[in-house]
């Protein structure tokens, strides 16, 4: 007799489709019961009811990961705000022209780092509260879980992009979805922009928490066997190694909590001062309670930073390190209150930003030499007084100085920040002098006595950060006052240059405008150039007249006309246009949302001239981007009025001083001519315009290029 | 007394079936003691969340069989109680038969009635 066997679809359901934290046990009772003659209908019920429950008893399980995922998400808009300004175009270009085509992954890594930096401190933060609550993550876990967020947000980041861009037009709410301009106004924002930017943040740290739930307890306590004898006890001899205090595991350790507690430092320090650092109407006491309160906010983050690590149960690190955390905090927030002022010069594009970080680093790192004395490990030579050389009276003469690579490091350093500053890039030169101050302070500073009791090494470092507080507090203060006085002038040039004219940041010495959303920003942008000086010529009766028949001059045309910026779907300007006097080699106009921005320049003629008696039109432009990448040149010929005219295209050419085997830095603009054959077989008569528009790569997307028309030259034919 | 935790119905159902059965208390038994007991059906998978439940807070403790080959060469997962449990048991039933001998019979009958 043949044994009944249950249909095979949910006997396939149960074994792949219920959570696989349960085990086979289910399978096997539902496999005897239907032996034992229950019917068919039985065991799909039972087996339906099995998924429901593993997958409930799953979710639910998983139910706080979710919810964290949910929360941190919810911040990304503001993150992302923050970040998108620190990729600055220039240096972009610059590392274009340096690395080449090498360049690309610097910049995935870059792009990742910074994304992820928001995961990995959602990560930490999750494991401490999982910690306070006494159920710490296994260690595997989170490390797989660090790995999972880093490298599925670029994924997800890209497919969301794709489906964003794709779906783009054809969206209205997403073709016109704009960032509010205030961080919290970014957070609170539910609109489908903001959480186009959530969604790949809350889908890579929920994939990343996701396996990081509790095995239930019978799987912990399953005798090892095997392989798994064999991980367990590489395992505790892992352990028992870590254990050991050596003082390269004690440097390793204090590096990690103290760049722990710097992230968090910056991260509450960047949340704070976008919440909080529009001064409007400078008043001392305000602007000095302001300063203190961001000098507190920094401390207090990089306090819970460094804690956070320090109680990472996996890690035992206060096991291993020889200074207590309230030491290590003491000495660790001479460098964190540098950290607002950092970012206030930063966002300001004021050189403040590289002494800034120098002084910061200087002093974090000169009172981590001091603490390092406390670890019983070889002290460097070279340039170290601790370690004075001995030698006897007769031995000096044949005495060679040592090879000191660190002083040639730090003269390197200083002379590349000099150089970077004269060139105005202040992040690379505030880069150079941390690099500089920071091996100075190592090699300088004398390491504190072992045998110095504990409780003046508290007094010290406690008076220390008092010392340091108050040039911090004004420092932050100088900066606030430097970017209140920024506003005021940006206000002054808005005054005298048009109506409602209102920068949001500086470039140099020019405005930097954002085509976007809010209060200080603009939907579309007219540029005007600024009207030459009034040239004295020959009465001509009518320039157009050249074009008769017998002429066979050039007539040249100055392009006084307006440069146009719009966003998608739009085409011309609208009613709420921001007007400025200017030219494109001055501002520096892109978006801050994820449209891109398309610029043209229009010329009308004071008549019309024949076509037919056109025989090329050479169009003459001057060329300051700085921006790796090829940018194209179109020129059509308007029939009528600029708005409502017909357009009839000459043709199309790339700008070859755009194009990357061309590429340099400009300091000035450089001029290029495009020359265009005008076709005799073209569908107009006459034209009255000019219509130029610049059609840009990918690196211009969302930046239009710095390029100016200096005037028109038309061949008769 | 501030921790304590009284039985749910069913996790104390459970628990008497575990008792009841002693040795013999794995998944097919206890459905079926249920079942008897209930006179409906019961989800397996409902039975094993529950004793999972249990489990978890130390009232039961299980451990695996043998595979058998009428089981598709499954094991049993034998679920026993634990100390703790069998003291919850016994308070759950205190508190219980308190609560039901405080009731007169007068007022059941009543409340039948209406």
């Amino acid at each position: 007799m043949n044994r009944r066997e249950p249909p095979p679809l949910p006997s396939w359901a149960l074994e792949h489709l219920t959570s696989r934290d349960r085990d086979d046990a289910l399978c096997g009772d539902l496999l005897e019961a239907y032996h034992a003659g229950r019917s068919d209908t039985w065991y799909w019920r039972q087996v339906l009811a099995a998924c429901i429950l593993s997958w409930s008893q799953s979710l639910t399980a998983r139910g706080p990961a979710l919810v964290f995922a949910l929360g941190w998400s919810w911040l990304a808009p503001a993150w992302k705000t923050a970040i998108d300004h620190v990729p600055d175009p220039l240096s972009f270009g610059r590392a274009w022209q340096m690395l080449g085509p090498f360049w690309l992954p610097f910049a995935l890594a870059g792009w990742m780092a910074l994304h992820a930096a928001f995961l990995w401190a959602g990560l930490l933060v999750y494991q401490s509260a999982h910690a306070l609550a006494g159920q710490p993550l296994a260690r595997k876990d989170l490390r797989r879980a660090f790995w999972i967020a880093t490298f599925a947000l670029p994924i997800i980041s890209a497919v969301t992009s794709a489906l964003a861009a794709i779906y783009h037009f054809s969206w209205p709410a997403l073709a016109h979805a704009k960032l509010a301009s205030t961080a919290l106004g970014q957070i609170t924002d539910p609109g489908i922009l903001p959480d186009l930017i959530r969604i790949p943040y809350f889908l890579a740290l929920l994939g990343a928490l996701w396996p990081t739930i509790p095995r239930p307890r019978r799987y912990l306590q399953e005798p090892a066997s095997g392989a798994n004898a064999q991980a367990a006890s590489i395992d505790s001899d892992t352990i028992a190694l870590a254990e050991e205090k050596r003082p390269a595991d004690a440097f390793r350790v204090m590096g990690i909590t103290v760049g722990a507690g710097l992230l968090n430092a910056l991260i509450a320090s960047l949340l704070v001062c976008r919440l909080l650092h529009d001064v409007t109407e400078p008043n001392l006491s305000s602007v000095l309670l302001r300063a203190l309160l961001f000098v507190i906010v920094a401390a207090a983050g990089g306090v819970i930073g460094t804690y956070i690590y320090w109680q990472n149960p996996w890690t035992s690190r206060q096991q291993q390190t020889p200074i207590p955390f309230p030491l290590l905090v003491l000495v660790c927030a001479s460098g964190w209150v540098w950290v607002p002022s950092l970012l206030i010069f930063g966002a300001s594009l004021s050189a403040g930003v590289a002494i800034v970080a120098m002084i910061g680093t200087y002093t974090l790192v000169a009172g981590l030499r001091h603490a390092a004395g406390l670890i019983d490990a070889p002290l460097q030579t070279g340039l170290s007084l601790a370690s004075p050389r001995t030698s006897s009276l007769f031995e000096e003469s044949l005495y060679r100085p040592p090879a000191n690579l660190t002083g040639y490091a730090i003269a390197i350093s200083l002379y590349g920040a000099g150089a970077l500053l004269a060139a105005r890039d202040d992040y690379g030169a505030a880069a150079l002098l941390a690099f500089a101050a920071a091996f100075f302070a190592w090699n300088r500073t004398v390491p504190r006595e072992r045998s110095l009791e504990r409780r003046r090494q508290y007094l010290r470092a406690a008076f220390r950060v008092a010392m340091i507080l108050v040039p911090a507090i004004l420092v932050t203060a100088w900066a606030l006052l430097d970017g209140v006085t920024l506003r005021k002038r940006a206000a002054a040039a808005s005054d005298n240059s048009g109506p409602a004219l209102s920068g949001v940041g500086r470039n140099r010495k020019s405005m930097v405008m954002t085509v976007a959303h809010g209060a200080d920003d603009y939907e579309s942008v007219i540029l005007w150039p600024v009207p030459q000086k009034k040239q004295i010529v020959p009465p001509i009766s009518s320039p157009y007249a050249l074009f008769g028949t017998d002429n066979k001059q050039p007539l040249v045309i100055r392009f006084d006309g307006p440069y146009r910026y719009v966003q998608p779907p739009n085409k011309l300007p609208g009613p709420n246009v921001h007007e400025a006097r200017g030219t494109p080699l001055e501002f520096d106009i892109h978006s801050s949302n994820s449209l891109p921005v398309t610029m043209q320049a229009h010329q009308d003629l004071f008549g019309s001239i024949p076509v037919a008696r056109c025989r090329e039109i050479d169009v003459e432009i001057e060329n300051r981007d700085n921006l790796a990448g090829r940018v194209s040149l179109a020129l059509l010929l308007t029939t009528g009025s600029s708005t409502r005219g017909r357009t009839i295209v000459v043709g199309q050419q790339v700008i070859a001083t755009t194009q990357p085997e061309n590429f340099a830095f400009k300091a000035a603009p450089v001029r290029e001519t495009l020359r265009f054959a005008v076709p005799s077989s073209l569908p107009a008569e006459r034209f009255g315009g000019f219509t130029v528009l610049l059609l840009p790569d990918i690196e211009h997307t969302f930046v239009a290029p710095r390029i100016a028309v200096e005037q028109f030259e038309i061949f008769p034919r | 007394m501030t921790n304590r935790s009284y039985l749910g119905e069913f996790e104390l159902m459970l628990l008497l079936t575990v008792i009841h059965l002693g040795e013999d208390a794995y998944g097919v038994p206890i459905s079926r003691e249920l079942e008897l007991a209930r006179g409906r059906n019961v989800s397996v998978g409902s039975v094993y969340a529950a004793l999972e439940r249990l489990e978890a807070k130390g009232l039961v403790e299980s451990s695996l069989g043998d595979p058998t080959p009428e089981r598709g060469g499954k094991a049993k997962r034998y679920f026993q109680i634990t100390k703790e449990g069998l003291r919850q048991v016994r308070e759950t039933r205190r508190v219980l038969t308190g609560l039901w001998r405080a009731i007169p019979d007068t007022k059941m009958d009543l409340r039948m009635e209406g």
